[in-house]
């Protein structure tokens, strides 16, 4: 060989890395987003970094939603009964045996007496709600369109239905309180980041590829090869993981479980979030949740009233006024930018990439 | 190469309905025998059988509405027949599903293109190679390699939604060469293209014979390139066989005169 061809063969292979590098660019960047909101709401008091928390909670959730949905272009109104099954899975793993006995008299003997730690307790909360998802995904997963948001929505109100009546297990209508509150900014932070970084690594495998492909049109990527029902419920198993580890989150931040908050508030909210950022990308995911979580909050001081010192006039929104809001964006950007404010591209240091 | 392979095509030309029926298609041909498929009360393909071998290009014609698109789905497991049967290389591959048909070698083109439209035309090519087995960096490689192949090479990265009409319907043949098919469907390659697009897309069908090693069987209304291209004919009209044989024979059929011709002038 040449010199010539071996400095050649040093510029592909340079190249060939830095694109490899550059690719990364969107992933480092959202993490850099989400550790910089995490760091400056430390510098805040307990009350902003709780609603801060709930966010991040809000953003695992909302990237367990995109996993599926928006890479697979197959709409899906299950997701929070995914963090339903982690939050109460592992709210009774971690909970201790004189709390369960108060609350939960129906539990079978281990399981009352066992106490594992919070992190067991996590992973397999995600774990529950990922096997779930390989059972009851697998018939559905060949449905699309209005036959899948029918069948996904369900499931939600099945999950529902069981955990409010299986009373010995979930304490049913009402609330299992006791829950270890381990939740803290730092934590769901990371947990945040982690999610980030499972969904970058599955965007960019084979696997999710050719899910996008199917996306853009499933007899085609039939023609390509492509197992569509395969691919559909590799996504929707990762998926239903991240959205349970979100429950698990949400529920050790409250210490309190209730069914109704696994139910059709959170789900639509979290549909709006995935929409108005974009659900064709990791982005719009993130983006979403920034922007309604922020929006929401000022609403909802809107609604409580504050006053102006500097003008010194009192503002103060109708009731309700946040949920409408809400709704009126969700409409104006399905009408007039229905890829999201993204547009369903990633960021990158150039701006957006496709 | 092209004669070679007429030659053999000669020499196997009259194996419509033989012994070989009996035991199936050998081990180069894919075959449909007997396909029926109805939608309702439409008989879209009637009792329809047509074999081609990995080196032979044949051409599918017939008016529009005959069944040809039907057909092909039939041979790509896009559609189920009524009855008949589906043979791949010795194989019963009936009721396959077509995401396995496609990996078993059986590619496929669309009268509407299809392509992924939000993925760029690189990864469109990729996601085929891919479900090959391919690991992802021999994909990359071997994509730049069929782009190359197909003059496409500056469209890499453009999304395919951005491709003008011509680049499109190469893509999507690329995207079908990279399932590295032994048997290639195409679906009216040329519809929409000028005479000198047309022209240099027969010639790229041709090369592809040659450097692919596939049997190729296209829908074509363009008879100039049908002519040319095709060294057997299957005519079809409302959904049955019309005719079959070497260009000139089906030109001389009567009934093709008749039927076909007759109907389009
Ligand atoms: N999915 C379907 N449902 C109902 N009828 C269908 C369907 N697909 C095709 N047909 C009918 O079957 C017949 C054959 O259609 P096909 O598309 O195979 O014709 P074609 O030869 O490809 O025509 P063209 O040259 O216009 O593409 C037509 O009458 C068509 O209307
Ligand atoms: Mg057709």
């Amino acid at each position: 060989m040449t010199r010539q061809d071996t400095s050649a063969n040093e510029t592909t292979w340079q190249l060939m890395s830095w694109e490899r590098l550059e690719r990364l660019v969107p992933l480092l960047i959202l993490v850099a987003v989400v550790a910089g909101i995490m760091l400056l709401a430390s510098q805040f008091g307990i009350v902003q970094q709780r609603r801060v928390t709930l966010g991040f909670i809000s953003l695992i959730s909302v990237v367990g939603l995109y996993v599926f949905m928006g890479n697979s272009g197959v709409l899906n109104f299950s997701s929070v009964g995914f963090m339903a099954i982690g939050a109460y899975v592992s709210a009774l793993l971690t909970m201790r045996p004189q709390v369960k006995a108060t609350f939960l008299r129906d539990l079978p003997d281990w399981l009352a007496a066992a106490q594992f730690d919070p992190i067991t307790g996590a992973l397999a909360g995600g774990a529950a709600a990922a096997l779930v998802a390989l059972v009851v995904g697998l018939p559905i997963m060949r449905l699309s369109g209005i036959g899948a948001g029918i069948a996904t929505l369900s499931i939600l109100i099945i999950f529902y239905i069981v955990l409010g009546n299986w009373t010995g297990v979930t304490g049913g209508q009402r609330s299992l309180m006791g829950l270890p509150t381990y939740v803290t900014i730092w934590n769901a932070g990371l947990a945040a980041i982690g999610a980030i970084v499972l969904a970058f690594v599955y965007q960019e495998s084979r696997s999710c590829l050719a899910l996008r492909a199917s996306r853009e049109d499933e007899v085609a990527a039939r023609s390509a090869g492509v197992r569509v029902v395969r691919e559909r419920l590799t996504a929707f198993v990762l998926g239903a993981f991240i959205c349970g580890i979100a429950g698990v989150f949400y529920g050790h931040f409250l210490g309190t479980l209730r069914v109704e908050n696994f139910y059709l508030d959170p789900t639509f909210l979290y549909i709006t979030m995935l929409v108005v950022g974009g659900m064709r990308s990791l982005t719009g995911a993130v983006v979403g949740v920034i922007v309604i979580s922020t929006l929401a909050e000022l609403l909802r001081l809107l609604e409580i009233g504050g006053r102006l010192p500097a003008l010194d006039v009192t503002l103060k929104a109708p009731a309700g006024l946040g949920d409408v809001v809400l709704a009126a964006l969700m409409l104006g950007i399905i009408l007039f930018r229905p890829q999201g404010i993204t547009g369903g591209r990633e960021i990158t240091l150039r701006g957006m990439r496709g | 190469m092209v004669n070679s392979a007429h030659s053999e095509h000669m020499h196997r030309k009259p194996c419509i309905w033989t012994e070989a029926d009996l035991k199936g298609c050998s081990d180069m041909e894919l075959e449909a025998s007997g396909v029926t498929v109805r939608f309702g009360g439409i008989r879209a393909v009637e009792n329809v059988s047509l074999r081609f071998g990995i080196h032979e290009i044949v051409g599918l014609i017939g008016p529009n509405g005959a069944g040809k698109t039907t057909l092909v789905n039939a041979l790509s497991g896009f559609q189920k027949p009524r009855s008949g049967r589906i043979c791949l290389a010795g194989k019963d591959v009936t009721g396959w599903r077509s995401d396995a048909l496609a990996r078993h070698g059986v590619a496929r083109t669309f009268q509407a293109v299809r392509l992924f439209r939000g993925l760029t035309v690189a990864e469109n090519i990729e996601t085929a190679l891919l479900s090959t087995g391919l690991a992802r960096s021999a994909a990359r490689a071997r994509a730049r390699d069929i782009l190359g192949y197909l003059h496409l090479s500056n469209r890499a990265d453009t999304l395919a939604s951005g491709l003008n009409y011509g680049d499109e319907r190469r893509v999507g043949i690329a995207r079908a060469l990279a399932m590295e098919p032994k048997f290639l469907l195409l679906d009216e390659p040329a519809a929409g293209l000028n005479i000198g697009e047309a022209e240099e897309l027969g010639q790229t069908i041709a090369s592809i014979r040659d450097d692919f090693g596939c049997g190729i069987l296209v829908i074509e209304h363009n008879m100039a390139l049908v002519m040319k291209l095709c060294e057997r004919l299957h005519v079809l009209a409302t959904g049955m066989t019309l005719a079959t044989g070497t260009p000139t024979e089906v030109m001389a059929d009567p009934a093709f005169k008749d039927a076909y011709l007759g109907a389009e002038t």
